[in-house]
């Protein structure tokens, strides 16, 4: 399989940046998700990989060889579109055999190989059929069977599940996943959903804005976002996120609540946060505590009931900012209840303010 | 107290038009067009129908009178008639094939954008908005050994290249030229709307799946412009099968018999000499035939495409 190494990779049209230079270094048989919202660069940068777009400055390495200059075809990467682009005039066994036609590979052998494909993703009573006539779980399968065909070194695949059924994409999505197990062919796949990239990739590269947010696995983008782009925009709903003043120990947050902080964070709070200490304190909805001796009072807004878990929406007292708080499923409280709860103290996380970074600890 | 029926009559009454209805007012518009249908398309097709079975002269005094096949019999066992069969077949084979190639391959040039290419695809338009008897003449004088440009441009010293129009060998080939010049931008047109109805998305998979240009051209864009350029075949042939006016222009059938297509035999069958109404009716219908069945076969193996 293969290495894929973009080094300061930068995509401008005239003035405007749509990928700002970035690094990334994707590991043989690593699945890599890009993610981000619409227009964050996600799509063009791995368009890029493929060499469907051109470069501006900086390098590709595919497997250390340097391909920034290289068409599509002379670099061995398989491409799955988010519209399938199956070729509509062939049929389905046609289309899963074209990319070994294309290498003038022995007839027998492509039979072989096609069949192969054909049996692992469960196509075969599709086979004669054209892709007009296919559902789009069946056309998404046509294509991964297309770009499975060949073993290319890489593949990369642009919103694969996006023009699917709700339903369906979390079939599809398994289905990927264990594809990827089975043939440990390292993966970039790019998405806007949140959950496909937490639930499918080894790391993700959050994008925003054609910058690169942050990079690192599933846990480290939840638990430990590097910014308050990533807080906000990873989890559904995101962190929560209270901004205030820090002094002697205690963020001031609006409304007159005050949060004691934790031992070990007030250090790295002096140390890193500005002169006027604004900070903002930032945990997950699971990370708060309903506790009767809770620093924080809160006065329920609203309060849905998910099946498995209550989510609280809480009003911090005389501040207009809503918390996020998940109960137990049989908590529930009328709309106005007073409470107070506090923050699991190794989940609560600190950003500056003013540069919307986070602190390390 | 209204019982229901009184209350269907007065809702019935209610309907009722102040003025025409739907379907009146659809009547009205619809009665014109058949007429003028009726009048010029269709009743001289049946009239014609029962006119080839007749022995009727239109510059005669007489009444037609029922022959049978016999006009049916006379054609199809005139030698000469054969021959300007074969001169149509001849001709209509090299035109549209010639037109197929020169169109689509300006198609493949002009279907990117570039500085001028609208221009381009306009001035290219231009031979086939001209009136056929036109370009006729122009291209006779083009033709003319004496001071033509045809020849000047093809390097020949003046006074000394072919006299295209009237040489046996050359005479049918010049006239194929001309609807060449003047029909391969229609090809051409046709084959523009359907290069560019291809997404650009399965030029991107062609490039993943490392397909060569040549290699994508054949299993690509040429399958996917298929089933417009077919239609573009099939119209030129029957436009072509029916040519008349070109071969008036240019040589008037001659020299000899060489340029002589069937639809201009067709003509002086019926408006020269003799008023043949009756025999020139006949062939019509003999061509209507053919043209009919080749279209056929066209039609069908569009459909097969676009089924697989």
């Amino acid at each position: 399989m293969a290495t894929i190494q973009l080094q300061q990779v930068e995509k401008r049209f005239g003035e405007f940046h749509a990928v700002q230079p970035m690094d990334l270094t994707i590991g043989d048989g690593e699945f890599v998700a890009l993610l981000g919202p619409s227009g964050c660069g996600k799509t063009t940068t791995l368009r890029m990989i493929a060499g469907l777009e051109t470069v501006s400055s900086g390098r590709i390495l595919l497997d250390n060889r340097n391909v920034t200059n290289l068409r599509g075809r002379e670099r061995d990467i398989a491409f799955v579109f988010q519209l399938f682009a199956l070729y509509p005039h062939m049929t389905v066994r046609q289309n899963v055999a074209f990319p070994l036609q294309t290498q003038r590979e022995p007839k027998d052998a492509i039979e072989r190989r096609v069949d192969e494909v054909i049996k692992m993703l469960e196509i075969g009573h599709l086979q004669y059929l054209r892709p007009g006539s296919l559902s789009g779980g069946d056309r998404q399968r046509v294509a991964l069977a297309r770009a499975l065909v060949r073993r290319p070194a890489a593949f990369l695949m642009d919103e694969p599940l996006g023009a699917l059924d709700a339903e369906f994409r979390e079939v599809m999505r398994v289905e990927i996943k264990r594809l990827h197990l089975a043939t440990r062919a390292t993966t970039v796949y790019v998405t806007h959903d949140q959950v496909e990239a937490m639930a499918m990739g080894d790391r993700i590269v959050v994008m925003s804005n054609a910058v690169v947010q942050q990079i690192g696995t599933p846990q480290q983008v939840y638990y430990d976002p590097s910014n308050l782009f990533v807080a906000r925009f990873i989890g559904s709903p995101g962190m929560n996120l209270l901004p205030g003043v820090y002094g002697d120990g205690v963020v001031t947050l609006g409304g007159g609540n005050h949060y004691p902080v934790p031992a070990p964070w007030r250090a790295a709070i002096e140390r890193a946060a500005p002169a006027d200490g604004r900070v903002v304190v930032g945990f997950r909805p699971e990370s708060a505590l309903l506790r009767a001796d809770g620093p924080l009072a809160a006065e329920v807004y609203a309060d849905d009931l998910h099946g498995a878990y209550t989510m609280l929406h809480l009003a911090l007292n005389a501040a207009d900012t809503i918390v996020h708080a998940r109960a137990a499923r049989e908590l529930s409280y009328p709309i106005g209840t007073a409470l107070h709860f506090d923050i699991a103290p190794d989940q609560v996380r600190f950003f500056d303010a003013t540069t919307e970074r986070a602190i390390a600890l | 107290m209204y019982g229901a029926k009184d209350i269907e009559s007065r809702t019935g009454r209610a309907r009722q038009p102040a003025a025409l209805s739907d379907a009146a007012l659809k009547r009205l518009f619809l009665w014109p067009t058949l007429g003028l249908l009726i009048a010029f398309n269709l009743f001289p097709l049946l009239y014609s129908l029962y006119l080839s079975f007749t022995d009727y002269s239109a510059i005669s005094s007489r009444a037609p009178q029922w022959i049978g096949l016999q006009n049916y019999r006379d054609i199809l066992n005139d030698g000469q008639l054969w021959i300007y069969f074969r001169n149509t077949g001849k001709y209509v084979v090299l035109s549209v094939a010639f037109e197929t190639l020169v169109g689509f391959g300006m198609a493949l040039l002009l279907r990117r954008k570039f500085f001028g290419s609208g221009i381009i695809t306009t001035l290219i338009l231009i031979p086939m908005m001209c009136s056929p008897v036109v370009v006729g003449l122009f291209w006779k004088m083009m033709y003319n050994p004496g001071y033509g440009i045809f020849n000047y441009l093809l390097g020949f010293p003046a006074g000394r290249g072919p006299d295209w129009l009237s040489s046996p060998k050359l005479a049918l080939w010049a006239v194929v030229i001309v609807d060449v010049w003047m029909w391969a931008p229609y090809v051409m047109l046709l084959c523009l709307a359907g290069l560019s109805a291809i997404p650009d998305y399965l030029y991107e998979a062609a490039e993943i799946d490392r397909a060569g240009p040549l290699y994508t051209f054949w299993r690509i864009t040429l399958p996917q412009v298929a089933p417009l350029l077919l239609i573009a075949v099939l119209f030129r042939t029957i436009e072509a099968f029916k040519t008349f006016d070109l071969v008036m222009g240019l040589t008037g059938g001659g020299p000899g018999d060489t340029t002589e297509l069937v639809a201009v035999d067709l003509y002086r069958l019926a408006f020269l000499g003799q008023f043949n109404t009756g025999k020139s009716s006949a062939l019509a219908y003999i061509v209507l035939v053919i043209i009919t069945g080749v279209s056929n076969i066209y039609v069908r193996y569009l459909n097969k495409l676009k089924e697989g």
